[in-house]
């Protein structure tokens, strides 16, 4: 079964997060990069990708013609995407396990982010990759 | 550069959604693979997936053991990923055409949806956070 584990923050939320020293954010993705190798070794990991900082961040329509039309004002609580896990694991308790791990990654000074990861499982129609 | 292409929608647009008819449905669902098979054609697709309905959804935090506590209610406003597109291309507004393409998928009754698609550049690595 294929789960996608979501970390989302808001704008705010981001703005702390590049407040980290730099020490933190090596503490941090320490814990990571290993989770990633145990969950390679174990057969579990299919990918993971960081996205950019939300400032950047578009809404996109297309007006008639196919014209993009883009806006970058959002809602200061709208969550935004900073990250995902793509797992394949036998159960879905297997996925709030390894979420359960990426929540108590070290924060500032080495206490848990305690982040909430949104667990989701994929569509069993819509996947399709090269 | 690498982009994000995403698109939302809230618990209530999914029940709408479960009620097209297969006329609408069919057609928007060949509309996204005649998009994703030009993607691929251009060179310029990585991934799409789409997600399951957001019913089964669970936050998911550790308690004091490091026992996953799951918590499956969210806001009504709360908006899920319902799916994504992962392209590679040179301008961020090569970006912006491709997800106002995807926005004019057709909806019911053949009109384009006019979904929002929110565009975010994907990191090749963490540096490029700038932290």
């Amino acid at each position: 079964m294929k789960y996608i584990l979501l970390m989302s923050g808001t704008k705010a939320g981001v703005d702390t997060y590049r407040a980290w020293s730099k020490k933190d954010i090596d503490g941090h993705m320490a814990v990571l990069t290993s989770l990633n190798r145990e969950l390679t070794e174990s057969g579990e990991f299919v990918a993971t990708q960081g996205l950019a900082a939300p400032h950047e961040a578009k809404l996109v329509r297309g007006l008639m013609g196919g014209m993009p039309v883009t806006d970058g004002i959002f809602p200061e609580s709208k969550e935004f995407l900073l990250g995902f896990w793509i797992l394949d694991v036998a159960t879905p308790e297997r996925a709030y396990e390894i979420a359960a791990r990426i929540s108590t990654a070290p924060g500032p000074g080495g206490v848990p982010t305690n982040m909430p990861i949104e667990v989701r499982q994929f569509a069993s129609h819509g996947s399709q990759s090269s | 550069m690498k982009y994000i292409l995403m698109m939302h929608g809230k618990k209530a647009d999914w029940d709408e959604y479960t009620r097209w008819s297969k006329e609408d449905l069919q057609r928007n669902v060949d509309y996204m693979r005649s998009f994703s098979k030009e993607l691929n054609d251009s060179g310029v697709f990585v991934d799409t997936k789409g997600l399951a309905l957001p019913h089964e959804a669970k936050n998911v935090r550790a308690g004091q053991n490091g026992e996953p506590i799951t918590d499956g209610v969210f806001p009504e406003s709360k908006e899920f990923l319902a799916g994504y597109w992962v392209i590679d291309v040179e301008t961020p507004e090569q970006a912006y055409k491709i997800a106002a393409r995807a926005s004019a998928a057709p909806g019911p009754g053949g009109k384009p949806a006019n979904m929002p698609i929110e565009v975010r550049q994907v990191l090749g690595s963490h540096s490029d956070l700038g932290v």
